[in-house]
C-alpha cells in the first residue's frame, strides 16, 4: 500500500528551502569573481604577481581539505600531484616546443599521468583493513620519491636545477590573474556543492565512522581511491597552471616541505572549511613574500608558533574556531541540514519464499595461534526466525557475528547467506547478499543529522545525487516505522551525537532496516536500554519477523527478553553449540543453568525436570 | 667487497643511532614525534658550539643529549602531552614544534652552513682496506647505545615502569604507576638520543638549520617497520640500510636514497603489525 | 652568532650609507640587487660576495656616486636554487624595482631567473663561474666559462702528474654536468680516458658510494664540479676520511671555502681567476681595504666574490658612459667598458663574456693558495654567437 508522502515541517516550499544555500554561494561566488575582475586595477603589479602564484597553492590547498577535513586522510602528497602536473607542461613545452596542439598534448600528459599515478597510491594506502596512519604514511613517501626521480632524470627533467626556458603561455599578468582567480572561485564552487550533495555526505560519513559505512554495503576503499584520483587531478591542474605562469618547473614545487606547507595552510586556515583553506593559502603564501625579505626568520617562527597552537588548542583552524563561537552565539541548538519528507518505498516486486533458509553455517572455526575461540560451529536459520544467542562471556558469540557478516574473518567452515556463500568477501559485499549487522555501542554519524544518517545508509539502493540535496528521504516500511515510533521523526535536523543513548540505538536500527535486509544480526541492542525501551524494541523486533519475514540473530544476555521474542534460541559456551532449540526446550535446561553459574546440574541426564 | 660491507655495516650503525630515538618515543608513547629532524639538528648545532669554545670533541655527544633532552621534556610539558588521543594530530603538532625549533636555530646561528672538524680523522687498515676510521667507531657506539637501553628498560625501576606503561596504561595507572612521569622522561629521553644522533653525524657532513629533515623520513619508515622493538629496529636498519648502500653503489645514488622509504612502504602494506597499535 | 653580527653589520652599514648618502645627495639612489644564496649549497661564499658588494658601493658613493645619484644594496636569498630564485628576483625586479642585478648564484637559480629578469628588463651582471653557454641580451658574465678554467688543470695532472685515467665525480645539475661534460670531452681530445662519472643531487651529503667506486676504479687524478660551498666540503671531509690522496683537482673550489675545509684542503689543486696572492697595486689596495672596512668580520675574498667587486665598478663605468641608467643603454654600454680591478683589466666584450687571466694554483697547508702557472687573457671562446655585439 503505497504511503503518501508526509511532510514533516512545514514552512516554506521545498524548493526555495533545498536552493537557499545554493542561492548563497552563488551570490558569493559572483561577488567574488567581480572583485577578481576589477583587482588588477587596484593593486600593483609584484601583489598581482604574487597572488596569482597564490591562487593556485591554494586550489591545491583546496584539495589537501577535501581529502583531509572532509573524509578523515590526512595527506602529506598533493604537492606531488601538483608538481607532476607542472613538469608535465615544462617537459611537453621543453621537447616538443609550444602551441595549441602541444598544450593539449601537456593538459593530457598531467591528467593522464597524475590519474596513473593516483590510483596507484590510492590503491596502495586504501585497502579493507588499513589504517589511517598507513595511508598518511604513504602519502608522505610519495613526494620523496617523486623527487628523487626528478632528480635522477638528467636533462629530461632538468634534475636539481629544474627546467626553464622553455617557451609557455603568453598571457598577460591581468589575464593571469583573472584566470588563476575564478579558477579558484570556480573550485571553491564546485567543491561546496559536491560536498554538500547527498554523494558528498557519504565523505562525511566515512570521516565520522568508517566502519559503520563498510556495514552498510559502501565500498569505503573504492571511494576514498576515487576521491583521491579526482583531488590529485584537481592538483595537477593547479600546478600546471603555476608552472605555466611562471615558466619554471623545480623540484621543490613537488616537495614533502611544500605538501606539508599545504596542510599547515588548511590547519590555520581551517580544516573542514573550503574557504577557510582557501584564505590560510593566500594569506599565507602573500605574507611569506612581502616577509620573508624583511623579517624572514620571524615569520616562519610566527606560522609554526600558530600552527602548533592552532593543533593543540583549535582543531578547526582559525574558521573553525570563528564558526563554533558564531554558532554558540546564534544559539540554534543543534540543527543542521534543511527539513525532510519522509516518504517508504515500494515493496521489491519478488515475495521472498516462504521461510527459506537464509543462513547456513557449517564446521565454522575461529583461532588466534593455538587459541581455539569458536569451534565447529554449524548451523541454519530460516526467515521468520528469531534466533537469540546466548552464553556466558567469552563464548564466542561476538567472534561468531563478525565471522558471518565478515568473509575473512573466520579460519574455516563456510557461510552462506541467502544461499551464497560468503567466501572471503569483504562486509560491504555481503551486505550486499542481504545482511544487516548493528553493533553493541551505537554505530551511527556523529557529526551528521539523522536525516542524513538514514540517507548514507540508503545509498546502497539510490544512487545519491553529486549536485543536489534531496529534500526527499526514502525508506522501506520498517525502517519508518522504527523513526516513527521511537520519535527519530521530530529530530530529523538534529546532529546525531546530542541524541540520547536509546535514540542512537534506534537510529542505528533504522539505518540498519534502511537496507532492507533478509538477516538482521544484532550484538545486544537492549543494553543501556528503560524498561519502556526494551518493551519498545520487542515490540519492533517481533513485528519484523512477523510482518517482514526477516531472520533474526540476536546476542544477549537478558534472558527474561531472550524468552519474551525468540522463536529459537542457541547456547554456545567455549566456542562451541551447546545446545540449539525452541524456548522451551533450552531455557529451563539445566544444562544452561550448569553454563551460566558454573555448578554441575542435580539431575546429570539433563532431563527437564 | 670488503668496503661494501663495511659500508653496509656502518650506514646500518648510523641509521641505528638516528632511528632509536625516534622509537623509543614511538614504543612507549605511541606518537611519532615528527620535531625528531629539529632535534638532531639541535645536536648538531650542540656539537659546533662545544667545539666553538675549544671543548674536547668527545664532550659534544653529552652536551648533545643535555641539549635535547631538556628541550625535548620540555616540549613534553608544553604541547605533547595534550595530543595522546589524537595521533595524527600529534604528527603535525610535533612537525609544527620543529619547524620552531629550528627557525629559533636559524636565529641563533644564523642560516649558513658550518663545519665542525672531525675529533679522530684517518683510516684504519681494517681487513686489507683502508676505511674510514670515524665510520667505523660509530658501529661499537651504536651497540653501546643499543646496550645502554637495553639495560635502561630491562635493569632499572624506571624501565619497569616504562615497560608497564606500554604494555597496559590503564593498568600501570590503576597500580600507582606515575604514567605521566614516565611518558616525560621518555620522550625527553628520546629527544636527547636524536640530538645525540646529529652530534655524531655532524663530522660527516654538515651543519645547517634543516640538516634533520634529510633523516626523518628514513627514520621515520625504519620505526614503522620496527613495531617497537630495539632488536627488530636493528635488524631493520642492517637490512634496509644494507639495501640503500647496495642500491647506491650499483644502481645510481640518486634512487638509492629511496630505497628505505619505498620498501619500508611495501613492507608496511604486506605486514601491518607494526602498526597494531595505531 | 657570526651571521647575526654580520647581518646587523649590514644593516649599519646600509643604514650608513644610506644617511649619509642621503646627508651628501639629494637625489634618489640607484639600486643594485643581490639576489644570492644566503641560505642552502651557496650559504657559505654568499657573506663573502655580500661584503664584496658593501665595499664597491661603499667606495663609490664616497667619491659621489654614480651620475651624482648613491647606489644603494637590495639584498635578497635565493636559497641557493630555482624555487627560491624565482621569488627572490620577482622581489627584486617588481617591488624594490632595483635598476639593476649584480650576483653570483648558482646555476639553477640563474636559470630560474632569467625569464624574470627578460621580462622585468633589467641588465643582469653574473659574476659566478659557471658551465657556460647561458645567453641573454639582458646579461653579462664577468668570471670565468670551462673553455677558460679547464685545460689548465687536465694539462697539469696529464704532463706533471702522468695521468692517463681521470674520475669526474659532480652534483647533478646545469653546472656539474655542464663542466664535466666539457672536462671529459677535453680529457678525450687530450688523449686521456675518463673511468668513472658519478653524481649525487645538489644538495646530497653522503658519498660514501661514489667515494668507493672511485677507489675501486684507482684513476691517475680525479676531478670534481660540485655546487660551491657546502657539497665540496661534505666530498672533500669524505675523501680525506676515506684516505684519498690521489691529485685532486676541484673545479668548484674557492679559496675562501679551502681555508673553512682546514687541513683536509691540502693539496687541492684549483684553476681560478682570482687568489689572494696576485701580486698587483690593484689587489694590494683591495685587500686592505676589505681589512679596513670589515676587520675581524672579514670573509676570505675569493674567486666568487671578487668578480662581484668588479661587476660594480663595470655597471658604474657602463651608466657613466650611458649617460643615464635606462637598460637598453645600460646594456649596450656594459660590453664597451673595462675596469681595472684585483683582477686586473677586465671587459665583458667577448660574446657578453670576458678573457680572463687564469691561475693554476694548489691549496696549501695554511689554507693559502700557491700559484704554479699563471695564463695570461684566455679567452672565452664561443659562448654566444647569436647575440647582438
Amino acid at each position: 500500500m503505497p504511503d503518501l508522502a508526509t511532510v514533516h515541517d512545514v514552512a516554506a516550499t521545498p524548493l526555495s528551502r533545498s536552493s537557499r544555500p545554493v542561492l548563497r554561494v552563488a551570490i558569493a561566488a559572483l561577488v567574488a569573481a567581480a572583485m577578481i575582475g576589477g583587482g588588477p586595477w587596484v593593486l600593483d603589479t609584484y601583489t598581482v604577481n604574487i597572488l596569482v602564484r597564490a591562487f593556485f597553492v591554494a586550489i591545491a590547498a583546496l584539495t589537501v581539505d577535501v581529502l583531509w577535513g572532509c573524509s578523515g586522510t590526512l595527506t602529506f602528497g598533493q604537492s606531488a600531484f601538483f608538481g607532476i602536473g607542472g613538469y608535465a607542461l615544462a617537459i611537453v613545452f621543453t621537447q616538443f616546443g609550444f602551441g595549441p596542439g602541444e598544450a593539449m598534448l601537456a593538459v593530457g600528459a598531467a591528467v593522464g599521468a597524475t590519474i596513473v599515478v593516483a590510483g596507484l597510491v590510492g590503491w596502495l594506502s586504501f585497502y579493507p583493513g588499513s589504517t589511517p596512519l598507513y595511508a598518511s604514511v604513504i602519502s608522505l613517501v610519495l613526494p620523496i620519491v617523486l623527487v628523487q626521480f626528478l632528480y635522477s632524470g638528467g636533462t629530461f627533467t632538468g634534475s636539481s636545477s629544474g627546467l626553464v626556458g622553455f617557451e609557455s603561455f603568453d598571457l598577460t599578468l591581468e589575464a593571469w590573474f583573472r584566470l588563476s582567480g575564478l579558477a579558484v572561485i570556480a573550485t571553491l564552487v564546485a567543491t561546496s556543492i559536491a560536498l554538500r550533495s547527498d554523494a558528498g555526505r557519504v565523505l562525511g560519513a566515512m570521516r565520522d565512522n568508517d566502519e559503520r559505512c563498510s556495514y552498510l554495503g559502501i565500498d569505503t576503499a573504492r571511494v576514498r581511491i576515487g576521491l583521491l584520483v579526482a583531488a590529485a587531478v584537481i592538483a595537477a591542474l593547479a600546478g600546471f597552471g603555476y608552472v605555466g605562469f611562471g615558466a619554471v618547473a623545480a623540484p621543490e614545487n613537488a616537495g614533502f616541505v611544500f605538501g606539508t606547507q599545504l596542510v599547515v595552510m588548511v590547519a590555520l586556515g581551517g580544516r573542514g572549511s573550503l574557504i577557510g583553506a582557501v584564505i590560510g593559502a593566500v594569506v599565507i603564501e602573500v605574507a611569506s613574500a612581502y616577509l620573508s625579505t624583511s623579517l624572514p626568520f620571524i615569520w616562519e617562527l610566527i606560522v609554526g608558533v600558530a600552527f602548533v597552537a592552532v593543533i593543540v588548542v583549535l582543531p578547526g583552524g582559525l574558521l573553525g574556531g570563528l564558526r563554533d563561537l558564531g554558532r554558540a552565539v546564534r544559539r540554534r541548538g543543534a540543527t543542521v541540514s534543511a527539513p525532510v519528507m519522509l516518504r517508504t518505498s515500494e515493496k521489491p516486486n519478488a515475495a521472498p519464499e516462504r521461510d527459506a533458509i537464509v543462513v547456513e553455517v557449517s564446521g565454522l572455526s575461529k583461532h588466534f595461534g593455538s587459541l581455539s575461540v569458536l569451534s565447529k560451529i554449524s548451523f541454519t536459520a530460516r526467515q521468520g526466525e528469531l534466533v537469540s544467542l546466548v552464553g556466558p562471556n567469552g563464548a564466542g558469540k561476538t567472534t561468531l557475528i563478525r565471522c558471518l557478516a565478515d568473509g575473512r574473518e573466520r579460519s574455516e567452515g563456510s557461510v552462506r547467506i541467502a544461499g551464497h556463500s560468503i567466501e572471503r568477501l569483504p562486509a560491504d559485499r555481503i551486505v550486499g547478499l542481504g545482511l544487516g549487522r548493528k553493533f553493541q555501542a551505537a554505530s551511527v554519524f556523529e557529526t551528521l543529522s539523522v536525516a542524513d544518517c538514514l540517507r548514507v545508509a540508503r545509498v546502497r539502493r539510490e544512487r545519491p545525487s553529486f549536485l543536489k540535496t534531496s529534500p526527499v528521504l526514502t525508506l522501506p516500511a520498517a525502517a519508518r516505522a522504527v523513526v516513527e515510533s521511537s520519535g527519530l521523526v521530530e529530530r530529523l535536523g538534529d546532529e546525531a551525537q546530542f541524541l540520547s543513548h536509546g535514540l542512537k540505538q534506534a537510529l542505528e536500527l533504522a539505518m540498519v532496516l534502511a537496507l532492507e535486509p533478509k538477516v538482521l544480526l544484532l550484538d545486544e541492542p537492549t543494553a543501556g536500554l528503560t524498561r519502556a525501551e526494551r518493551q519498545g524494541f520487542a515490540e519492533i523486533l517481533t513485528g519484523l519477523v512477523a510482518r517482514e519475514r526477516l531472520c533474526v540473530l540476536i546476542i544477549e544476555h537478558d534472558l527474561d527478553f531472550v524468552r519474551l521474542i525468540s522463536s529459537r534460541i542457541i547456547v554456545l559456551h567455549q566456542g562451541r553449540i551447546a545446545l540449539d532449540g525452541s524456548v522451551a526446550d533450552v531455557v529451563d535446561a539445566p544444562l544452561v543453568r550448569e553454563i551460566y553459574t558454573g555448578r554441575p546440574a542435580s539431575d546429570a541426564c539433563g532431563v527437564t525436570p | 667487497m670488503i668496503t661494501l660491507a663495511l659500508d653496509i655495516i656502518t650506514t646500518a650503525a648510523i641509521l641505528f643511532i638516528v632511528a632509536a630515538g625516534l622509537l623509543i618515543v614511538f614504543g612507549v608513547m605511541k606518537i611519532v614525534n615528527f620535531a625528531h629532524a629539529s632535534f638532531i639538528t639541535v645536536g648538531a648545532y650542540a656539537a659546533l658550539v662545544t667545539s666553538r669554545f675549544g671543548l674536547p670533541p668527545v664532550l659534544a655527544p653529552f652536551v648533545a643529549f643535555l641539549a635535547g633532552g631538556l628541550i625535548g621534556a620540555a616540549t613534553e610539558r608544553i604541547v605533547v602531552r595534550r595530543l595522546y588521543r589524537r595521533p595524527l594530530d600529534a604528527i603535525l603538532a610535533t612537525w609544527g614544534l620543529g619547524i620552531v625549533i629550528g627557525q629559533l636555530v636559524t636565529l641563533a646561528f644564523g642560516r649558513e652552513v658550518q663545519f665542525v672538524p672531525a675529533p679522530i680523522s684517518g683510516t684504519l687498515a681494517a681487513f686489507g682496506v683502508d676505511y674510514s676510521l670515524y665510520r667505523l667507531l660509530l658501529v661499537p657506539t651504536a651497540l653501546v647505545i643499543a646496550g645502554l637501553f637495553a639495560g635502561l628498560l630491562n635493569g632499572t625501576r624506571l624501565g619497569l615502569s616504562t615497560r608497564a606503561v606500554i604494555m597496559n596504561e590503564n593498568l600501570a595507572q590503576g597500580l600507582g604507576i606515575d604514567s605521566t612521569r614516565v611518558r616525560l622522561i621518555t620522550f625527553g629521553i628520546g629527544c636527547g638520543l636524536a640530538a645525540v644522533a646529529g652530534a655524531l653525524i655532524t663530522p660527516l657532513a654538515s651543519v645547517d638549520p634543516n640538516m634533520g629533515l634529510a633523516w626523518l623520513i628514513g627514520a621515520f619508515m625504519l620505526v614503522m617497520v620496527s613495531g617497537g622493538s630495539l632488536l627488530t629496529l636493528g635488524l631493520s636498519c642492517f637490512v634496509l640500510g644494507g639495501l640503500q648502500v647496495l642500491a647506491s653503489t650499483f644502481i645510481s645514488p640518486i634512487l638509492g636514497g629511496l630505497t628505505i622509504a619505498v620498501l619500508a612502504a611495501v613492507a608496511l602494506r604486506l605486514r601491518p603489525q607494526g602498526f597494531a597499535r595505531a | 652568532m657570526t651571521f647575526t653580527r654580520s647581518l646587523s653589520a649590514l644593516l649599519a652599514a646600509a643604514a650608513a650609507s644610506t644617511l649619509l648618502a642621503g646627508a651628501a645627495f639629494a637625489a634618489d639612489p640607484i639600486k643594485i640587487g643581490v639576489p644570492v644564496g644566503l641560505s642552502g649549497a651557496n650559504s657559505v661564499v654568499a657573506p663573502s660576495v655580500v661584503q664584496s658588494a658593501e665595499l664597491a658601493v661603499a667606495e663609490i658613493n664616497a667619491k659621489g656616486g654614480v651620475l651624482g645619484r648613491p647606489l644603494a644594496l637590495e639584498v635578497a636569498d635565493d636559497a641557493s636554487g630555482a624555487a627560491g630564485a624565482q621569488k627572490a628576483f620577482d622581489s627584486l625586479v617588481f617591488q624594490k624595482k632595483v635598476d639593476v642585478l649584480i650576483s653570483m648564484e648558482t646555476s639553477a637559480a640563474r636559470n630560474a631567473a632569467l625569464p624574470i629578469v627578460t621580462r622585468g628588463k633589467v641588465p643582469y651582471i653574473y659574476t659566478s663561474f659557471y658551465e657556460g653557454k647561458s645567453c641573454s641580451p639582458f646579461m653579462y658574465v664577468n668570471a670565468w666559462v670551462p673553455e677558460q678554467q679547464v685545460p689548465p688543470i687536465v694539462d697539469y695532472f696529464s704532463k706533471e702528474k702522468a695521468a692517463k685515467t681521470f674520475f669526474l665525480i659532480g652534483s647533478d645539475y646545469a653546472f656539474g654536468r655542464g663542466m664535466l661534460a666539457f672536462t671529459k670531452a677535453y680529457i678525450e681530445k687530450t688523449g686521456g680516458k675518463v673511468v668513472g662519472e658519478e653524481y649525487l643531487p645538489m644538495d646530497g651529503t653522503d658519498w660514501t658510494p661514489i667515494i668507493s667506486k672511485l677507489k675501486s676504479a684507482a684513476p691517475g687524478a680525479l676531478i670534481t664540479s660540485t655546487a660551491g660551498g657546502a657539497p665540496n666540503v661534505t666530498l672533500t671531509k669524505q675523501l680525506r676520511a676515506a684516505g684519498v690522496s690521489l691529485p685532486y683537482g676541484n673545479l668548484a673550489v674557492d679559496e675562501g671555502t679551502a681555508k673553512g675545509m682546514g687541513t683536509d684542503a691540502e693539496g687541492i689543486f684549483l684553476s681560478a681567476s682570482y687568489v689572494t696572492g696576485i701580486d698587483s697595486a690593484a689587489n694590494k689596495t683591495f685587500l686592505s681595504a676589505m681589512q679596513k672596512k670589515f676587520g675581524a668580520d672579514l670573509k676570505t675574498p675569493n674567486d666568487l666574490s671578487v668578480p662581484e667587486y668588479e661587476a660594480v665598478y663595470a655597471y658604474r663605468a657602463a651608466v657613466e658612459k650611458a649617460g643615464k641608467t635606462e637598460a637598453s643603454a645600460v646594456l649596450k654600454a656594459l660590453a664597451d667598458v673595462a675596469v681595472d680591478g684585483p683582477r686586473g683589466k677586465i671587459a665583458m666584450s667577448q660574446q657578453h663574456h670576458a678573457a680572463l687571466t687564469m691561475y693554476l694554483g694548489q691549496v696549501q697547508a695554511d689554507g693559502g693558495v700557491k700559484v704554479i702557472q699563471s695564463f695570461p687573457n684566455v679567452s672565452a671562446g664561443q659562448q654566444c654567437p647569436n647575440l647582438k655585439p
